[in-house]
C-alpha cells in the first residue's frame, strides 16, 4: 500500500505563502512519523525489474572487468598494464585518489554539517556516509591491484618473522595504509552508529530474515533516554574525532607524492590541495548519488527536495573557487620559481600530447561550475546538478591523472621522459570498481534505511513558522 | 520499587506536552525518577521532559581506547625499532616528527573504536528500572514507563488517561535481541 500525505495535526495551512515554505523546505513540512516510516521503508522494500537488470549487470561487470581482468593480470604479470619505465603509477594510483577523494564528502557533510548544525543535512546524512563506507573499500583494492603479486600482501603486516621483513613506520607508504584503514573502521561505525534507532524501526516494521537480521543489529534497541543518551554522546564523539581524521587521510594520500623529490610534487601546499580537490569530487558525487536515488526510489522526493541540491550547489561553488585558488598557488610560485624541471613538467601539461586531460580538468573544475552554479535557478534543478556534478568529478579524475602519470613522464632527466597510455586490463579494471561501488550502493538501498527517520523528525519538531511583522518565516529551536 | 506494577503510558508524537505533564503528575503521586523511564521514537532531552540527566561510561572508554591506541602506536614505532631495527639515511632511528602519524592515526582509531565498543557494552548489559516496550514507539509514540505500588494503579492509570495516554497492560519486553 502507498504512503499517503497527511499533514500532523495542528499544522494547519493559513496562506499560499505558508503553503510555498511548506513545499520549498522539507522541516517545515511534517508528516507522522508512522508515514514518514512506511515511505521509507517502502523505498526499502519495494524492487522493480529494473532494479534486478540494473544490480545483475552490475555484478557481471564486476564478476568479469574488476575480478576476471585482476586475476588475468595477477596469473600474467604487470607487464600486461602500460606501468612502465619513467611511469610505474599509473592510471590505477589516481583512481585510487580519486576514491579516497569521493569518500571524503560523506565524513565532511555527515559530521561537518552536525557540528555546525546545518538543517538541510539531516534528510542525506546516510546516503553521504555510505558513499565513504563504499568509496573506500572501492579506493582500498587498489594498492592490492598495483602491487601485483597481491598474494603476498601480508609481507607488509607487522608481525615477527622469519624473513626478517618489517614494515619501516617512517614511510609515508605505511601512513598511507593506517590512515586508510583508520577513515575505514571508523566511517564503517559512524554510519552504524545513527542508524540502530533506523534498524529498530526496520525490526518492528519486517517479518522473516529481514527481521531477524535487524533484530541483531539494532543490539535491543527500546528508546530509553539512557539509549539515547548514549548514542547521542558516541555520535557528537565521532562526529568532532573523525574530523581531523578524515583531514589526515587525504593529506597523508598527498604525501605520498610530496614526500618524494619528484618535480611538481615535492610541495607543501599538496596536503590542503588534495583535501579541497577530495572535499570537491566528494560532494559533486554525493549530488549525484542524491540525483539517482531520488529518480528511483519511492517517496525520496518528498525527502530530498530541491533545497538540498541548492545547497549542495553552493557547497560545490565555494569549493570549486577554494580548489582553483590552490591551483594557482600550486601553478603560480612553481611556475615562478624557474627550476627547468618543473617549468618542462608545466609545460608538458599544457602543451604535450596529454593536454587535453589538463585542460579538461580546468574547464570542469573551474569554467563549468562558475558559469552555472551562481544561478540559484539551476542549482535547484536536480537533472542539471547531476550533469555538472558528474563534469566536475570527471573533471577531478582529469587532475589525478595529470598529476601522476603526466607528471611522472617528464622528469630531471630528459632522456628518460616518455607517455603513459593506460592498456585494455587497466582500464577494466577501472571500470569494475565504479561497477563494484554502485553494485554495493545499489544492494545497501535495499537492506537499509537510507533516510534516518529519526533525525528528519528530530528536524520537524525543532523548525516552525514564527510570525515576524507581515509574514512569516522559518525559525529553528535548539532542542539538545 | 521492587514489587510494583509495571505498565507503559503511550502518548502520541504530538502529546509531547501531556507526556510531560505525566512526567509531573507521576512525580505528585510519589512515583520516584528511578521507577520511570521515557522511551521515543526519537531524541528528547531531560529538560524537554523534567527528567534528572542520564549517565554514560562511553566518554570514558573512548578516552580509555585512545589512551590504549596510543600506547600500541608507541610500541609500534619507537619499540619496534629497537626488536627489529631498519636503518634509513639520513633519518634517525626513532624520529618524532615521522612518527606523530602513526600515533595519530592509531590513538584515533583506538578511540573510535573503542567508542563504539563502549555503546555495544552498555546496550547489552542489563539495566534498572522498569523495562517494557512497545512497536508503536518507532511510529512516534511516546512512551512512559513506570512502575506504581499496586494499590495506586488505578488512581495512576485514571490520571494519565485524562492527559490522554493510552495504558499499556503488559509492556514486557519481547524478544528484541537475540
Amino acid at each position: 500500500m502507498a504512503a499517503e500525505a497527511k499533514p500532523l495535526p495542528g499544522s494547519v495551512v493559513r496562506g499560499a505563502e505558508e503553503e510555498d515554505l511548506r513545499a520549498e523546505h522539507l522541516m517545515l513540512d511534517p508528516r507522522p512519523r508512522e508515514e514518514m516510516n512506511q515511505m521509507v521503508m517502502e523505498a526499502m522494500t519495494k524492487t522493480t525489474p529494473a532494479f534486478w537488470i540494473a544490480i545483475s549487470v552490475l555484478g557481471l561487470v564486476v564478476l568479469v572487468c574488476l575480478f576476471g581482468v585482476w586475476i588475468y593480470q595477477a596469473l600474467t604479470g604487470m607487464g600486461v598494464a602500460g606501468v612502465r619505465r619513467p611511469v610505474f603509477w599509473g592510471i590505477y594510483i589516481a583512481t585510487f585518489v580519486f576514491w579516497i577523494g569521493i569518500s571524503h564528502a560523506g565524513t565532511f557533510v555527515s559530521a561537518i554539517l552536525r557540528v555546525f548544525k546545518a538543517e538541510f543535512r539531516r534528510p542525506f546524512t546516510r546516503a553521504a556516509e555510505l558513499m565513504t563506507t563504499f568509496g573506500l573499500a572501492a579506493g582500498a583494492l587498489y594498492p592490492l591491484i598495483h602491487l601485483g603479486r597481491v598474494w603476498v600482501f601480508y609481507w607488509m603486516v607487522p608481525y615477527p618473522n622469519s624473513r626478517w621483513l618489517w614494515p619501516n613506520f617512517r614511510s609515508a607508504l605505511v601512513w598511507d595504509f593506517l590512515a586508510i584503514t583508520t577513515y575505514l573502521i571508523s566511517s564503517t561505525i559512524y554510519l552504524y552508529l545513527p542508524l540502530i534507532p533506523d534498524l529498530a524501526m526496520a525490526r518492528d516494521h519486517s517479518t522473516g530474515l529481514r527481521q531477524r537480521i535487524y533484530r541483531i543489529l539494532a543490539l535491543g534497541w527500546r528508546g530509553t533516554e539512557a539509549e539515547w543518551f548514549r548514542l547521542r554522546t558516541a555520535i557528537t564523539i565521532f562526529a568532532f574525532a573523525i574530523i581531523p581524521v578524515m583531514f589526515s587521510v587525504h593529506t597523508i594520500v598527498s604525501w605520498d607524492f610530496a614526500v618524494g623529490v619528484v618535480a611538481m610534487w615535492h610541495s607543501t601546499i599538496f596536503g590542503p590541495y588534495f583535501i579541497i580537490g577530495a572535499i570537491l569530487s566528494g560532494v559533486s558525487a554525493v549530488v549525484m548519488i542524491l540525483f539517482v536515488l531520488r529518480a528511483t526510489m519511492l517517496h525520496m522526493k518528498y525527502f530530498l527536495r530541491p533545497e538540498v541540491f541548492d545547497s549542495l550547489g553552493k557547497l560545490v561553488l565555494i569549493f570549486s573557487m577554494a580548489w582553483t585558488y590552490f591551483f594557482i598557488n600550486d601553478y603560480l610560485l612553481t611556475y615562478y620559481g624557474g627550476d627547468a624541471a618543473e617549468r618542462q613538467v608545466l609545460l608538458e601539461h599544457a602543451t604535450g600530447p596529454g593536454a587535453w586531460v589538463w585542460y579538461l580538468m580546468l574547464i570542469c573544475n573551474i569554467v563549468i561550475p562558475w558559469l552555472t552554479l551562481w544561478n540559484r535557478r539551476i542549482r535547484r534543478t536536480p537533472w542539471m546538478m547531476f550533469i555538472i556534478t558528474t563534469l566536475i568529478n570527471v573533471g577531478m579524475f582529469a587532475e589525478r591523472y595529470t598529476i601522476i602519470p603526466m607528471t611522472l613522464g617528464h622528469q630531471r632527466i630528459p632522456f628518460d621522459w616518455g607517455t603513459y597510455v593506460p592498456r585494455w586490463p587497466e582500464i577494466s579494471i577501472v571500470l569494475g570498481t565504479f561497477a563494484l561501488f554502485m553494485f554495493l550502493y545499489l544492494a545497501m538501498t535495499r537492506l537499509i534505511p537510507m533516510v534516518p527517520v529519526w533525525e528528519v523528525q528530530e528536524g520537524h519538531m525543532a523548525h516552525q513558522l514564527r510570525k515576524v511583522g507581515q509574514t512569516e518565516i522559518p525559525s529553528i529551536t535548539e532542542l539538545e | 520499587m521492587a514489587n510494583g506494577t509495571v505498565r507503559l503510558a503511550l502518548f502520541r508524537e504530538d502529546q509531547l506536552n501531556q507526556a510531560a505533564e505525566a512526567i509531573t503528575r507521576l512525580h505528585e503521586m510519589g512515583i520516584e525518577d528511578e521507577d520511570i523511564s521515557v522511551i521515543s521514537g526519537m531524541a528528547l532531552s531531560e529538560r524537554i521532559l523534567g527528567r534528572p540527566m542520564s549517565w554514560s561510561h562511553v566518554p570514558l572508554i573512548a578516552i580509555a581506547g585512545a589512551v590504549a591506541g596510543f600506547l600500541i602506536a608507541f610500541f609500534l614505532v619507537f619499540g619496534t625499532q629497537y626488536l627489529y631495527p631498519i636503518r634509513v639515511g639520513a633519518m634517525p632511528n626513532t624520529p618524532v616528527p615521522t612518527s606523530l602519524v602513526v600515533l595519530f592515526e592509531i590513538t584515533m582509531l583506538g578511540m573510535l573504536v573503542s567508542t563504539l565498543l563502549g555503546v555495544i557494552a552498555e546496550m547489552l548489559t542489563p539495566s534498572y528500572g522498569p523495562a517494557g516496550y512497545d512497536p508503536r514507539i518507532s511510529h512516534g509514540h511516546i512512551g512512559v514507563l513506570y512502575t506504581s505500588p499496586t494499590n495506586l494503579d488505578n488512581q495512576v492509570r485514571s490520571r494519565l488517561s485524562e492527559l490522554g495516554a493510552v495504558i499499556v497492560e503488559r509492556p514486557e519486553v519481547k524478544k528484541l535481541w537475540p
